[in-house]
C-alpha cells in the first residue's frame, strides 16, 4: 500500500484503466530504478552565483540537491526546476531547450557547452558543477555580456554584399550545388559563444582577437559564391590581433556543441590571407 | 545601436565598453600582417633543412645561416608570446625593445664565435664527442 500511494494519482486510474495489475504496471515503469520508487536520487548541483544587486557581494558557488527521479534528463531540466522549486532568484539564459538557439551556453563540469542538449551525469557521489562562460564578465549568475561578442560579429559584416546595386526584388543570386556545399558546417553556427570563451588566445586578448565563432561567420562570407567582397573582409583583417592570435590550440573545435570545426575555418582564413598580397594592398589603399 | 526594451532617458548598465576589432588596431607601418606570418612559416620549415644541411656541409656560410635563421625563429616565437600576455600602452613597447636587443646580442654573439672561433656546427660537434 505504501508503494501505491506514493504515486501520482494519474499513473494509478491510468493503470486500472486499462486492467493491468498494478504491480506490473509500476514494474515495468521503474525498470530503470528498481525498488527505489520511494527514495529519492539526489543529485548535488553546484552552481556560480553572484548577485549585482547586492553591493559587495562576492560571488559563490551555491549547492542544491535535486531529486533525479523527478528531473529531466538534461542539466538545463535540472536547473529549470531549481528555479521552479527551489530558488527563483537563479538566473540563467534559456529558450529553445534543444540546441538550436544558444542561449543556454555555459560551462558545465569544466566544458563550455549547451546545457539543453548535455547529458546530467547521474552518479550521485559528485556534484555537477556549473559556472558561466569562462572569462566573459558576468551580469548575474550564469548569465555573461555577451555585447562585446556580438559587436565583433557585426564588425565582420555578417550579410551579402555586392560590388554593383543591388535591387531589392528583381531577381535571386543562384548558387551552383557546389557552391552551396561549401557553406555546410559554417552556416550551422548558433553563436552561442562556447568555442570563443573556450579559446585562451581569446580570454587574453578578447578585445582584439576576434575569436574562433566571429572568424568562423567571417569565413562563411568571404567563401559564399555569391558575395563579391572578399578582398575587403579579408583587408580587415590584416592585423597581427584579429586573426593572427589563433594558435591552433583547437580548444573550439573540441568544445563546439553543434560539432563544428571554427579551428579549421581560422586556418582557411590564414591560407586566404597569405596569398591574398595584391588584393589586400589593393583594398587597403 | 537602438535599445527598444529601455525606457527612454535610461542609460543600458554594461559590464564592459563595446569595442570592434578591426577600427582598434589600424595597420600600422611595416610587413602587412600576413606577410609576417608567411615568413614565418617559411623560416620554421626552412629550419627543417638548414639544420641538417648546416651539419652536412661544414662551411662558415651554413653556420651564418644556421646562426641566423635560428635567431629570428626565436625572436619571432617570443614575439608571438610578448603579443598575447604583455598588455597595455608602453609595456609592449619596452618588452619589444628588451626582446629586439637581446636578439641583435645573440646574433651578434653567434657570428662572433662564428668569426673568431671555430663556428657553430663545429662546436656542437665537439660537444658531442667530447662526451665519449
Amino acid at each position: 500500500m505504501a508503494l501505491i500511494s506514493t504515486r501520482s494519482i494519474g499513473q494509478l486510474l491510468q493503470s486500472q484503466g486499462r486492467f493491468f495489475p498494478a504491480q506490473v504496471v509500476r514494474l515495468a515503469q521503474t525498470a530503470s530504478a528498481p525498488q527505489q520508487e520511494n527514495e529519492q536520487r539526489l543529485k548535488k548541483f553546484s552552481v556560480y552565483r553572484w548577485n549585482p544587486e547586492k553591493p559587495g557581494d562576492k560571488p559563490c558557488m551555491q549547492t542544491y540537491d535535486v531529486d533525479l527521479n523527478s528531473c529531466g534528463p538534461m542539466v538545463l531540466d535540472a536547473l529549470v526546476k531549481i528555479k521552479n522549486e527551489m530558488d527563483p532568484t537563479l538566473t540563467f539564459r534559456r529558450s529553445c531547450r534543444e540546441g538550436i538557439c544558444g542561449s543556454c551556453a555555459m560551462n558545465i563540469n569544466g566544458t563550455n557547452t549547451l546545457a539543453c542538449i548535455s547529458r546530467i551525469d547521474t552518479s550521485q557521489n559528485k556534484a555537477t558543477k556549473i559556472y558561466p562562460l569562462p572569462h566573459m564578465y558576468v551580469i548575474k549568475d550564469l548569465v555573461p555580456d555577451m555585447n562585446n561578442f556580438y559587436a565583433q560579429y557585426k564588425s565582420i559584416q555578417p550579410y551579402l554584399q555586392r560590388k554593383e546595386e543591388i535591387k531589392y526584388g528583381e531577381q535571386q543570386f543562384l548558387q551552383s550545388i557546389e557552391d552551396r556545399d561549401k557553406l555546410d558546417g559554417l552556416y550551422e553556427c548558433i553563436l552561442c559563444a562556447c568555442c570563443s570563451t573556450s579559446c585562451p588566445s581569446y580570454w587574453w586578448n578578447g578585445d582584439k582577437y576576434l575569436g574562433p565563432a566571429v572568424l568562423m561567420q567571417a569565413y562563411r562570407w568571404m567563401i559564399d559564391s555569391r558575395d563579391e567582397l572578399q578582398a575587403e573582409r579579408l583587408s580587415q583583417l590584416q592585423d597581427k590581433f584579429s586573426v593572427y592570435r589563433c594558435h591552433t590550440i583547437m580548444n573550439c573545435t573540441r568544445t563546439c556543441p553543434k560539432g563544428l570545426n571554427p579551428g579549421k575555418a581560422i586556418a582557411e582564413i590564414k591560407k586566404l590571407l597569405s596569398s591574398s598580397k595584391k588584393t589586400a594592398a589593393a583594398a587597403s589603399a | 545601436m537602438t535599445h527598444h526594451f529601455i525606457k527612454p532617458g535610461q542609460r543600458p548598465v554594461l559590464a564592459t565598453t563595446i569595442h570592434t576589432t578591426h577600427e582598434n588596431n589600424a595597420p600600422g607601418s611595416g610587413l602587412l600582417a600576413s606577410t609576417h606570418w608567411n615568413a614565418e612559416r617559411l623560416v620554421s620549415v626552412g629550419l627543417i633543412g638548414i639544420i641538417p644541411a648546416a651539419f652536412c656541409i661544414q662551411h662558415p656560410a651554413m653556420d651564418y645561416a644556421l646562426a641566423a635563421s635560428l635567431v629570428i625563429h626565436g625572436h619571432w616565437g617570443i614575439e608571438q608570446v610578448v603579443t598575447d600576455y604583455v598588455h597595455g600602452e608602453t609595456l609592449p613597447k619596452v618588452a619589444n625593445a628588451a626582446l629586439f636587443a637581446f636578439s641583435a646580442l645573440t646574433f651578434a654573439g653567434l657570428s662572433y664565435f662564428n668569426y673568431n672561433d671555430v663556428g657553430l656546427t663545429k662546436a656542437v660537434l665537439m660537444l658531442w664527442s667530447s662526451s665519449t
